[in-house]
């Protein structure tokens, strides 16, 4: 892994109503971040902080991604990379959720599943249910 | 979302796709799983670029079809699945 940022902000014009706010916390690990979900402001910009999902996380979905999509190793893929931009279809998609609830020893959601449309998006929410999990 | 909207037939079609990778995946040998992956995504290929996507009365009977075939695969005793291709 050579660079990679610990914070990202990205403004993305408006598309989702959610108004969700969660905080993520972690234990001694490398960083500490919170994210704010996406909020929404009243102007018709909204801001989204995302520095929810750990690099590591980012880096390690990506690579499942570029395996699973049989994409050259050196195929740049950002956090905002959509999996339809990449070639994807509705069944590819299926299958890299499946990869990632393997790798990551997760269960996504049926309905969480089919919202998963970039990299950064799947990060995050692995990351959310890596949180939960150990409450279970 | 940006993302396309899904009909509520696709979304069934995506969901029994889960559910044959799914159970894939609680097959025992990696080298079944694997065909058992392959044919299935072969078999949901097909058909996704040979039935034509308002032929609902088809897409049904496909989907009716594959829920009783995923349940034979649930079944522990169904160790592995092979097809069988006659020119």
């Amino acid at each position: 892994m050579a660079s990679l940022s610990a914070t990202s902000l990205s403004f993305k014009a408006p598309s989702i109503q959610s108004t969700r706010i969660y905080q993520v916390l972690r234990k001694p690990s490398s960083f500490q971040s919170i994210s704010f979900g996406r909020f929404q402001s009243s102007k018709s910009l909204r801001l989204q902080i995302s520095c929810a999902a750990k690099p590591e996380t980012v880096q390690k979905v990506s690579d499942i991604v570029k395996e699973q999509l049989a994409l050259s190793a050196d195929t740049a893929l950002t956090a905002e990379s959509k999996f339809s931009a990449l070639g994807a279809d509705s069944l590819d998609t299926v299958e890299i959720v499946m990869a990632l609830e393997e790798k990551f020893n997760i269960s996504v959601e049926e309905a969480d599943a089919q919202n998963i449309t970039t990299i950064q998006e799947a990060a995050d929410l692995i990351e959310d249910l890596v949180q939960k999990k150990p409450a279970a | 979302m940006g993302a396309t909207k899904l009909s509520g037939m696709q979304k069934q079609v995506l969901s029994l796709y889960r559910g044959f990778l799914r159970a894939a995946r609680s097959k025992q040998t990696t080298e079944d799983r694997r065909r058992i992956e392959t044919i299935v995504s072969t078999e949901f290929r097909k058909n996704s670029k040979e039935v034509d996507r308002k032929n609902f009365q088809y897409i049904e009977y496909l989907l009716r079809l594959g829920h009783k075939q995923l349940d034979q695969l649930k079944s522990p005793d169904m160790v592995s699945i092979s097809s069988v291709k006659i020119n």
